[in-house]
């Protein structure tokens, strides 16, 4: 027991040093102020709290919140079929289908949204095929909107939806739906009462990745998007660079770290309630 | 908190995730025993060539590092810069940078070539007593635009609001540059501090916003030269970059006025080898180095001896060098100070929307 203890150690230090050492001095510069030239005054204020309960930012918030919200969803209705088919191959073949799910992680994220630019762009690989084709007669409007944000949101983080799902099909206790069948379940009742319960687990994880990973973005509005909206992530970008304004920065920060804890500890509590709920069966 | 295999998925996952983030960045030493210029600047800011004839001419060794926007420079810098003997900020960091204490003065008697230099950026007003900074290129925030597309005469900033443009009119993705045009356009400095002007400018950039394609800066040549933006705010060294590529650009510089910006070169406070840089500096100053080194990154030489050395092509270019005219209708973004947070409320109210 002592020696696996020690083993833990080198991973505390690491936790402690790359993680919550960063993260006290966040904490810190919120608390601080912005002088005059952008450089940090080490005079305690909690104005940079305050100023985050206007409406400008709470409307910004609330956009976010909405865009998470929205690419969740959308993740969920695509990964779930996704990984369900995946989890019903050939174990190679699912090897396969998983490295393929993965293999977008190789590329680094800010090349794979320019390639998006470069597929969806007026004069780009969709308006000249479709052009081509004489289906259109201008180019279509497809980047630099909203839906263009959300597309690069959920391309971006379906991976994370597919991954937990699929490992909770993997679990799956086929003997149940088997019993189901012979008990006369229709498929879909088969699906809605044995499936989809005994897969919430990776559904919940799935939903929190890509929520919270959603809330802390800003490169796709930007790019994909032509920074014509801002999420929070844009906020805390700008606060660090143009705005010059470091404790602002980090007080949006910490609100956004506050707000992913209370999502996770959310999802804890209903995790353990659906425990609860099978080992009282 | 996750169960089981679960949880090794999801640490896979993450994993994956952090992994792109470790392989950035590592600086390397030098272990011979040659002197080593450490500078630190803009993406393809010198010709490559001029560089590796300072190293063989002075036997030392040039370190580049790159930032990609002044804020960046201006963190590292406050970080601890020593490590850095050449920085190029442009001119309102400069001021910013002076006012922070983070510039050593430059010793000019080791740069014999600054009478190579036009008399123009002579005492500006980022570093009125001319101490601390040398211009190194200059340039302003025009109009260019694709005369396949736009045939109207261009001549006003007013031109981005028409509506035969609406959706291709790009603006840059900076807060002091769009809102200091709208200032401009109505008659007001692009450095104001009275929030009321910033706020009508404001207004009026709301109206132009349904006719945007995009804000942009790093990619706003990629967008002209891919014919998505038919016209918009660009800097006068992006649009001779976009017109290499695609001769359909026009450029012209606003009745009412516009933004100059200049890069420079400056010293941090502590720098290690503060007459290597000055040294450098001198030899970028020569008339035939910067006729090389300005030709290929295609940036307007301050050097009045490297004039005449010039092609007629560059010389003639109006992306490169403005009328005299022009120069004059020209006006320096200043550090506005507290108003900064002003500019950025205002930015973010524009973005969102309200």
């Amino acid at each position: 027991m002592s020696r696996g203890r020690m083993l833990a150690y080198p991973a505390i230090a690491w936790l402690l040093f790359f993680f919550l050492a960063p993260l006290v001095i966040v904490l810190f510069m919120s608390f601080l102020q912005r002088g005059t030239y952008g450089q940090i005054i080490y005079q305690f204020t909690v104005d940079n709290y305050i100023r985050f309960f206007e409406p400008l930012y709470l409307q910004i918030l609330g956009d976010t919140l909405f865009m998470a919200l929205l690419t969740t969803i959308i993740c969920f209705l695509l990964g779930y079929p996704i990984a369900y088919q995946i989890a019903r191959l050939q174990r190679n073949w699912q090897t396969l289908m998983l490295l393929l799910v993965m293999v977008p992680f190789w590329i680094n994220f800010l090349i794979r949204s320019y390639a998006w630019v470069i597929i969806l762009r007026s004069q780009g690989m969709v308006n000249t095929f479709l052009l081509d084709l004489g289906l259109i007669e201008q180019p279509l409007n497809l980047l630099y909107n909203f839906g263009a944000v959300l597309l690069g949101m959920v391309y971006g983080h379906l991976p994370f939806m597919i991954l937990p799902i699929y490992v909770s099909l993997e679990q799956l206790d086929r003997r149940m739906i088997e019993a189901a069948y012979d008990l006369g379940a229709t498929p879909i009742k088969t699906f809605f009462y044995v499936t989809l319960p005994q897969t919430l687990p990776g559904i919940i994880a799935g939903s929190i990745l890509v929520f919270v990973s959603s809330l802390g973005m800003f490169v796709i509005p930007d790019i994909m998007g032509g920074a014509k909206s801002a999420l929070i992530g844009n906020l805390i970008q700008n606060q660090f660079l143009s705005a010059r304004d470091w404790p602002f920065g980090s007080a949006l920060s910490i609100m956004l770290a506050i707000l992913s804890l209370i999502l996770i500890f959310l999802y804890y509590k209903a995790l353990q309630a659906q425990q609860g709920k099978e080992d009282s069966r | 908190m996750f169960q089981g295999k679960q949880s090794k998925m999801v640490a896979l996952v993450l994993m994956a995730f952090f992994a792109l983030s470790i392989l950035t960045g590592c600086a390397g030493g030098d272990s011979s025993s040659r002197q080593v210029l450490n500078i630190y600047s803009w993406a393809d800011n010198f010709c490559e060539d001029v560089i590796a004839d300072f190293e063989q001419k002075y036997d030392v060794r040039v370190n580049y590092d790159i930032f990609a926007s002044n804020e960046e420079l201006l963190a590292k810098i406050q970080a601890g810069g020593a490590q850095y003997d050449l920085i190029q900020p442009s001119d309102y960091m400069v001021a910013t940078m002076i006012k922070l204490d983070l510039l050593e003065e430059i010793n000019k008697e080791n740069i014999p070539n600054l009478n190579n230099m036009v008399t123009t950026f002579q005492r500006p007003s980022y570093d009125p007593e001319d101490k601390y900074s040398i211009v190194y290129t200059w340039g302003v925030t025009g109009i260019a635009y694709n005369p396949k597309y736009v045939t109207d005469e261009i001549n006003s900033w007013q031109d981005l609001w028409n509506p035969a443009y609406a959706g291709r009119v790009v603006l840059l993705n900076d807060s002091r540059e769009v809102i200091g045009m709208a200032l401009k356009k109505n008659g007001y400095s692009n450095s104001t501090i009275s929030e009321t002007e910033i706020q009508e400018a404001v207004e009026e950039l709301k109206t132009l916003v349904p006719n945007v394609l995009a804000f942009d800066t790093d990619t706003i040549k990629q967008k002209f030269i891919a014919e998505e933006a038919w016209i918009g705010t660009v800097w006068s060294g992006d649009a001779a970059f976009i017109y290499e590529e695609n001769p359909d650009l026009e450029f012209v510089v606003p009745k009412e006025g516009s933004t100059i910006w200049a890069d420079t070169f400056a010293i941090p406070k502590g720098a290690k080898n503060k007459e290597l840089a000055e040294k450098f500096i001198n030899f970028i100053l020569e008339p035939e180095v910067s006729v090389q080194n300005y030709e290929y990154i295609g940036y307007s030489n301050p050097n009045k001896q490297a004039h005449p050395l010039h092609s007629e092509e560059y010389l003639s270019n109006p992306m490169i060098f403005l009328s005299d005219e022009e120069m004059k209708n020209t006006e320096w973004l200043e550090d506005v100070g507290d108003v900064l947070t002003v500019y950025d409320r205002f930015w973010t109210e524009l973005k969102v929307g309200r």
